[in-house]
């Protein structure tokens, strides 16, 4: 009987590779889809916003590739300063070199390239957090090493939400930091009982909407939430997205109208391509395609817990646990925004949404996954 | 190749349990969503769909034809003509100067007016409806990019003025605005139809799309009792007692007794229906605005049954019944007219001043002797009498089967003292429609059956089918058949040798009384004199009435309005079938 041993043997974790190489083109169908109607009537170039989401995807690719090739704990060595960067990003988006797109100012542009701090900032904080843990050794075992994580947390989002004002990168930045720190720290009821709160309040102020839309003195400072409840009453002015959305996934059904068949892309849902395009999926797949969406982003999910758990040291682990939030939270909340299970937030589909910076920072993401998962020692 | 951590930081079970749990939580959110998702797309999926599709879908309308009126015999009185509707679509639009100079040309509109409708940001805009077909052509072939032609229809009278205020005319919607057009609009009007064209959120229709088509339905053909040979003769006759007499207006309604059936109804002078809009008579000044609406609309009234007249010794019929019915008089009842008859304190002059003398029942109708008749009247009594007005229909609008009948004006029966009771039964002080006269005394003569006069016989669809037969409710027996007898013995003896001689042919069995009637105030010289005719007498086939308003000269009913009914009766007994019964 021949003697078990281990031996080193190079892991690559090839389905996560395809899943990623998937949603890259299935996102590049949809928005080829749903972005050449407004494409042709603004830019008089049907696949103008295609043609850049592809250069981005390219150029991402390179990013997965080299940070694949890069060692991770480079990136927690560096965690601080890249934390600094980020901070410095978010507020140059002030200075001239800030500019506005969609009404709102979230972008920096260098050079020919315009980048979101917001997504970069993203990065950083997985990597500070895991550094956090690094560094604090026995003491993050501690109650107060989750204050640790939290502040971090919230330094970037509320950042994020002052200085962009952008509510959805700052709740899903605090996201990341709380699911790092749930990970990290040894106990669970802290948590659980913090989870049955925000839960109870989602219910208060559900029904607190559901009775003050009944009264006419509605206040405007909360037109959004009421427009959560019942959209079409605001479907002219606050829930207009939301009324348009739920009208292409309605008209759906189960197996959809057909890739590229979408009404409702053409020109009724504003800028289809970007936060709404969940919706444009299910108008032209249906039920069928929406849960074939959702079923690879699990599957992606699902390489991330094989290789966080497998992963040679807690470093790994908890950067793959950093993304694994990210991707997890962002798919979440865009498709629970999108079928106004919560109230409307511009959240990105990750992958197939329209957004370059978006993409480059995801893809160096995927390339840090996979350079953990290289590291991971298979038995034989 | 990596270094190795120190133990504590390794990758213990309890992070891998953490990770799971995590995993856990993300998979019921999941579901959670696909639930939600699943809801919409299958629960809701019919609803959304359809808000959806109203609002990708434009609605382009086909206006359904609108049925025909026919004559008893056929005769086409109300049919339609294709027309153009001109409108514009805003996005389709490639050269607005071009589209703004040939429509100002062809449809003779102000530059301005076409300017603000090919500028307004509307997904389709009306431009000119009722366009000649000619036009419509010449406009499609300048092929001008976002103008659409659709063709559509008209109304159109083939004989202009024949029975205006009782037909009636449409709007330029093809809805019926007066007249049997608008009593009848649902039967006529048919179902419009649509096609649905699916357009992008700039209403650009996308092309490669499934047009979706409903159909029109046709509205139905309604044929009324109306015959266009009795309606045409009698406005001839009319518009030749108006013009003779200078009479404001001559109404003339000619009505089978037995059964309700309008066969004419004329109220000259009649307004064109093709230009319903356009007034019978040069007014003196100029008139624009709210007056000059008020004149249209008094020009399309029908005073047979929108007007009320107090309808004076024609009424004595129903005065003259009562008292038989109530055998407050018989056939031998004597009555001397001294020439005028004394009620409470009023002196109350008979028509002839000197008096009739000595007179039977009979005599006192055909003399029309008014003393007789206070004196008849007031045998019956004040609660008989409005009995007998309630069975007769008086007091009561007839039903009759176009908009807008007028109500009586009545005293309360509680406030009839002798002196109302006295003047009520020679006609005087109340008001009714002569379509309410003209029942009453169907009811008279034809034995006793209160019928509602109509003019809609059937409903039919395009292929001539019978959709509906109209009914009208009838009561029997609101007089004794022997009184209804007797009646038409005394006014046939009215024509053959009382007041309404004028109304006597010749080997023609003839009933019928006069009506000489005051307008109010008193004493004015203003006058509207009548006659209601009949004939035969055994079984009478058609029943008469003739109204001329404001006479100038000689006025007496006898006189002016029965010889109109005799022109008439020459004319269409022969053409009725009816044939002379009486030897001379």
């Amino acid at each position: 009987m021949q003697k078990k041993r281990l031996k080193k043997v190079k892991y690559f974790d090839y389905s996560l590779l395809f899943v990623i190489i998937f949603l890259l083109g299935f996102g590049l169908v949809m928005i080829y889809s749903t972005s050449s109607y407004n494409a042709q009537i603004k830019f008089n170039d049907s696949e103008y916003f295609f043609k850049k989401q592809l250069f981005a995807e390219i150029l991402g690719i390179v990013c997965m590739y080299a940070a694949y090739k890069i060692d991770y704990h480079i990136w927690v060595k560096y965690a601080a300063f890249l934390y600094v960067v980020a901070m410095v990003m978010i507020v140059l988006v002030l200075s001239p070199l800030g500019y506005s797109a969609y009404g709102a100012r979230r972008w920096i542009s260098i050079g020919p390239l315009s980048i979101q701090p917001a997504e970069f900032a993203k990065l950083a904080l997985i990597f500070s957090c895991t550094a956090a843990v690094n560094k604090m050794n026995q003491n993050s075992r501690k109650f107060a090493a989750i204050f640790v994580h939290l502040f971090l947390g919230i330094v970037l989002a509320g950042m994020i939400f002052v200085i962009t004002n952008n509510l959805s990168s700052a709740i899903i930045i605090f996201g990341i930091a709380v699911v790092i720190s749930f990970v990290a720290y040894p106990k669970y009821n802290i948590y659980v009982i913090v989870a049955g709160l925000v839960g109870a309040l989602v219910v208060a102020v559900r029904s607190w909407a559901q009775q003050a839309q009944l009264s006419d003195n509605a206040n405007f400072r909360f037109e959004r939430i009421l427009a959560w409840v019942n959209p079409e009453k605001f479907a002219d002015d606050t829930g207009f997205q939301t009324v348009q959305a739920l009208y292409a996934i309605g008209s759906g059904g189960l197996f959809g109208k057909g890739l590229g068949k979408s009404l409702q892309k053409l020109g009724f849902i504003p800028e289809a391509q970007n936060d709404m395009i969940f919706s444009v999926i299910c108008e032209e797949l249906g039920l069928f395609g929406a849960l074939c969406v959702l079923i690879v982003f699990g599957l992606m999910l699902w390489r991330f817990v094989y290789i966080a758990t497998n992963a040679p040291d807690l470093t790994g682990c908890l950067l793959v646990v950093g993304v694994f939030a990210h991707i997890a939270i962002q798919v979440v909340l865009n498709v629970a925004v999108v079928t106004n299970l919560i109230p409307n937030t511009g959240i990105s589909l990750p992958f197939i949404s329209y957004g370059g910076t978006s993409v480059l920072f995801l893809m160096a993401e995927m390339g840090i996954v996979l350079n953990v998962s290289s590291h991971i020692r298979m038995e034989i | 190749m990596c270094h190795m951590e120190k133990a504590d930081f390794s990758l213990k079970a309890r992070h891998k349990k953490k990770i799971w749990f995590a995993a856990v939580c993300i998979l019921l959110i999941f579901v959670v969503l696909v639930v939600q998702m699943s809801y919409i797309m299958v629960f809701c999926s019919e609803y959304y769909l359809a808000r959806a599709d109203d609002l990708h879908e434009r609605e382009r309308s086909i206006k359904a034809s609108r049925g025909r009126i026919l004559d008893a015999n056929g005769v086409v009185l109300a049919s339609n003509k294709t027309v153009c509707t001109i409108s514009v679509i805003h996005s389709q639009i490639k050269d607005p100067e071009r589209v703004i100079k040939i429509l100002c040309e062809e449809l003779g509109l102000t530059d301005e007016e076409v300017r603000k409708r090919v500028e307004k940001v509307t997904s389709i805009e009306r431009i000119k409806t009722n366009v000649d077909r000619d036009v419509g052509d010449r406009i499609r072939n300048y092929a001008l990019e976002g103008v659409k032609v659709d063709e559509d229809y008209k109304r159109y009278y083939p004989y202009g003025s024949l029975a205006s205020k009782v037909i009636g005319f449409t709007g330029s919607d093809n809805q019926g605005i007066v007249g049997l057009e608008v009593k009848y609009d649902s039967w006529l009007s048919g179902d419009s139809g649509k096609i649905l064209t699916l357009t992008d959120s700039r209403g650009v229709e996308l092309e490669g799309m499934q047009e979706n088509r409903k159909e029109p339905v046709a509205g139905m053909d309604v044929t009324l009792s109306i015959d266009y040979n009795i309606q045409m003769y009698a406005q001839q006759l009319a518009n030749k007692a108006l013009e003779e007499k200078q009479a404001k207006t001559v109404s003339i309604i000619v009505m089978n007794p037995q059964n309700g059936e309008i066969m004419a109804m004329v109220n000259a002078p009649e307004y064109d229906l093709n230009n319903p809009y356009e007034l019978n008579f040069e007014p003196e000044t100029v008139v624009t605005g709210q007056a000059y609406q008020d004149l249209l609309n008094g020009m399309w009234r029908n005073k047979c049954i929108n007007d009320t007249y107090e309808p004076g010794s024609t009424f004595k019929m129903i005065t003259a019944t009562a008292a038989l019915e109530t055998g407050a008089v018989t056939l031998d009842s004597q009555y001397y007219c001294p020439g005028y008859k004394i009620v409470e304190d009023r002196r109350i002059r008979c028509a002839r001043t000197t008096g009739h003398g000595a007179q039977d029942f009979t005599h006192t109708v055909m003399n029309s002797c008014n003393p007789a008749f206070i004196e008849w009247g007031l045998r019956v009594g004040v609660d008989n009498y409005f009995d007998y007005m309630g069975k007769l229909g008086i007091l009561e609008k007839t039903g009759i089967d176009l908009p807008g009948e007028a109500s009586t004006i009545m005293h309360k029966k509680e406030n009839v003292g002798q002196v109302e009771l006295a003047t009520m039964s020679f006609g005087q002080s109340f008001q009714i429609t002569p379509m309410q006269l003209l029942r009453a005394a169907s009811a008279i003569i034809n034995g006793g059956t209160l019928v509602t006069p109509h003019f809609a016989v059937k409903a039919s669809d395009a292929e001539g089918n019978n959709v509906k037969i109209f009914e009208y409710e009838t009561k029997e027996n609101a007089i004794k058949k022997e009184t209804s007898d007797t009646m038409k013995g005394i006014l046939e003896k009215v024509v053959s040798e009382g007041g309404g001689k004028n109304a006597y042919i010749e080997g023609f069995s003839i009933g019928g009384k006069t009506a000489t009637s005051q307008k109010l105030p008193r004493g004015n010289g203003k006058y509207i004199s009548s006659f209601i005719g009949f004939a035969p007498v055994d079984n009478p086939q058609v029943i008469a009435m003739c109204i001329i308003d404001e006479p100038v000269g000689v006025y007496y009913g006898g006189t002016i309005a029965a010889p109109v009914v005799r022109q008439l009766f020459e004319n269409i007994l022969p053409y009725m079938g009816i044939e002379k019964s009486v030897q001379s």
